[in-house]
């Protein structure tokens, strides 16, 4: 048994884009043992939301639990206050829900799959993604009105509607965008240089995922499938706009990169139909009902299940809001699958579990 | 254009996320992209408060991260100037008045440029930068004059020379 060292990395770091820190302990630069610190950015939203806003002002404030994923927020969050005043929200609503959700999902994939080619050291890969990736942004804001931060879901239903012009936009900005994705598919999938640092590193079997209570493309690269949008479909009709489940086999980087690659495929499909298929119908519906009761609501975000909880009683202020987001489920496999793998793939590994600890923290 | 006089210096950028949302981080990781490519002014992202010039700062300042914002600028050479991204790091935000955050990085460091906006936009990140490199320049010339200044020839000797206070030696018999 050779020497062990304490390797810290973070809370500030070049690979990491928030505060989060790791202590490696390793042993020939072998990875052994890992302890990760996550609450470096709670802030305290969740007690905040019980007293200081009221309900219909949440959804505006848990949008900034997260910058990349805050539609998710902002949607589950307008579904469980709906189910606590207990209306139902306008089709044509939920359409435009899902179609700002996938637009979200293909920002926020192609910004994992960019940071982990950085970390991988790929610094020509990482500008390829990141100069891809714009055509969604662009969208975003002309749909939503801002790059990041749309505050688009509101309770009862959506704060904005889609200009037909605009869906002609989105469908020619996709057109433009495939052949781009078969370039980084063909990229991510075939450069042998990136395999080095990608293939069988930060391993988890299934059985782990399982035990460990993986959610996400972390769990699909596994085979576990642990998806949302599959077995719920009361709130958001995925199956009607085509959605389809991704799995792999190998549990690896590569594998969780493939993922996020052919899960975009299948966002651009569910958009195109959103838009070619979109039911006419008004935005939102009005009710001065107040919140009583409890209620839950579960929702795939880019990164995993988004499980919401909200308890109501009968005034203007919730009396409980709870929020787990994905990341928190993941962090005791991240901590697995560090083990056995050497310290100069930690940040590659990193990036690959696409972390997102505001959303933990809150 | 004014590009001549910023390519007199390649400054490099430190970025701290100090409990914001990351919409202005990807916002800052966008502006490094190829379509807003902030290396045209010979700026990059750099992991080492040692070797930066500029700190960019999102978030309102959680309780926990407090401690190390204030390392992290400490650890900086001067000259170097602070620059807030967003809202919340400008005054607190949204995030205002909640029990583990302070309301905005001002308490702690001083800054010179806020950048505003939920989350602030790439091209005013670029704004907010360019402005934050021309106080560099100046805080620049402040420091070397200082240095100048410190350099006037002393007008009365009064340090001690340590030969005559020291011991006399005895020769030995």
């Amino acid at each position: 048994m050779g020497k062990q060292y304490e390797i810290p990395l973070g809370a500030q770091h070049i690979s990491l884009l928030e505060p989060l820190h790791f202590k490696f302990t390793t042993e020939n630069e072998k990875i052994v043992d890992t302890v990760a610190n996550v609450y470096y950015v709670h802030r305290g939203i969740e007690q905040a939301c019980c007293s200081k806003f009221k309900f219909r002002q949440v959804s505006f404030v848990v949008g900034r639990v997260c910058g990349l994923c805050s539609v998710s927020h902002t949607t589950a969050y307008s579904q469980v206050a709906e189910k606590l005043i207990k209306i139902e929200v306008p089709r044509r609503a939920k359409y435009l829900r899902m179609l700002v959700i996938e637009l979200d999902r293909i920002h926020s994939h192609l910004l994992c799959l960019s940071h982990v080619a950085e970390n991988s050291g790929f610094e020509a890969l990482f500008m390829k993604t990141m100069q891809y990736r714009e055509f969604a942004m662009e969208l975003l804001e002309a749909v939503c009105g801002n790059r990041i931060q749309y505050d688009f879901s509101i309770v009862g239903g959506v704060a904005r509607d889609l200009k037909p012009e605009v869906g002609k936009m989105i469908l020619e900005r996709l057109k433009i965008f495939k052949p781009q994705l078969d370039e980084l598919v063909d990229i991510y999938q075939n450069n042998w240089t990136l395999s080095l640092k990608n293939k069988g590193v930060g391993l988890i079997t299934k059985e782990d995922a399982l035990r460990l209570n993986v959610v996400g493309p972390f769990a699909r690269a596994t085979g576990l499938a642990a998806d949302v949008r599959n077995e719920y479909d009361d709130l958001l009709p995925w199956k009607e706009v085509g959605f389809e489940m991704v799995l792999d086999k190998a549990g690896d980087v590569h594998a969780r990169n493939m993922v996020r690659l052919r899960e975009l495929y299948v966002s651009m499909r569910i958009i195109e139909n959103i838009i070619n298929g979109l039911p006419e119908s008004a935005l939102v519906t009005e009710t001065k009902t107040f919140p009583d009761g409890e209620a839950v609501a579960r929702l795939e975000a880019p990164r995993g299940e988004l499980f919401y909880y909200a308890k109501g009683n009968k005034t203007q202020i919730l009396e409980r809001l709870k929020i787990k987001a994905p990341t928190f489920s993941n962090i005791p496999a991240m901590v697995e699958a560090f083990k056995g793998n050497e310290y100069g793939s930690a940040p590659a590994i990193i990036a690959s579990y696409d972390p997102c600890l505001s959303c933990t923290s809150r | 254009m004014k590009l001549n006089s910023f390519r007199k210096k390649s400054p490099w950028i430190l970025h701290y996320n100090a409990g914001s949302c990351n919409g202005c981080d990807i916002e800052i990781l966008a502006c490094l992209a190829p379509k807003y490519d902030i290396e045209r002014f010979g700026i990059i992202n750099t992991g080492n408060p040692k070797q930066s010039d500029v700190l960019l700062v999102t978030g309102p300042v959680t309780k926990r991260s407090r401690e190390r914002l204030v390392e992290i600028y400490a650890q900086m050479p001067e000259p170097k100037v602070v620059v807030s991204c967003g809202a919340c790091a400008c005054t607190g935000g949204v995030f205002r008045g909640m029990y583990n955050c302070e309301g905005g990085i001002d308490q702690y460091i001083p800054v010179d440029v806020y950048v505003c906006g939920c989350g602030s936009r790439p091209e005013q990140i670029i704004d907010g930068v360019i402005e934050a490199l021309a106080i560099l320049e100046k805080k620049t010339k402040d420091l070397e004059q200082s240095i100048r200044l410190k350099k006037e020839p002393v007008k009365e000797d009064t340090q001690l020379n340590r030969r005559d206070i020291a011991a006399e030696i005895k020769e030995i018999a």
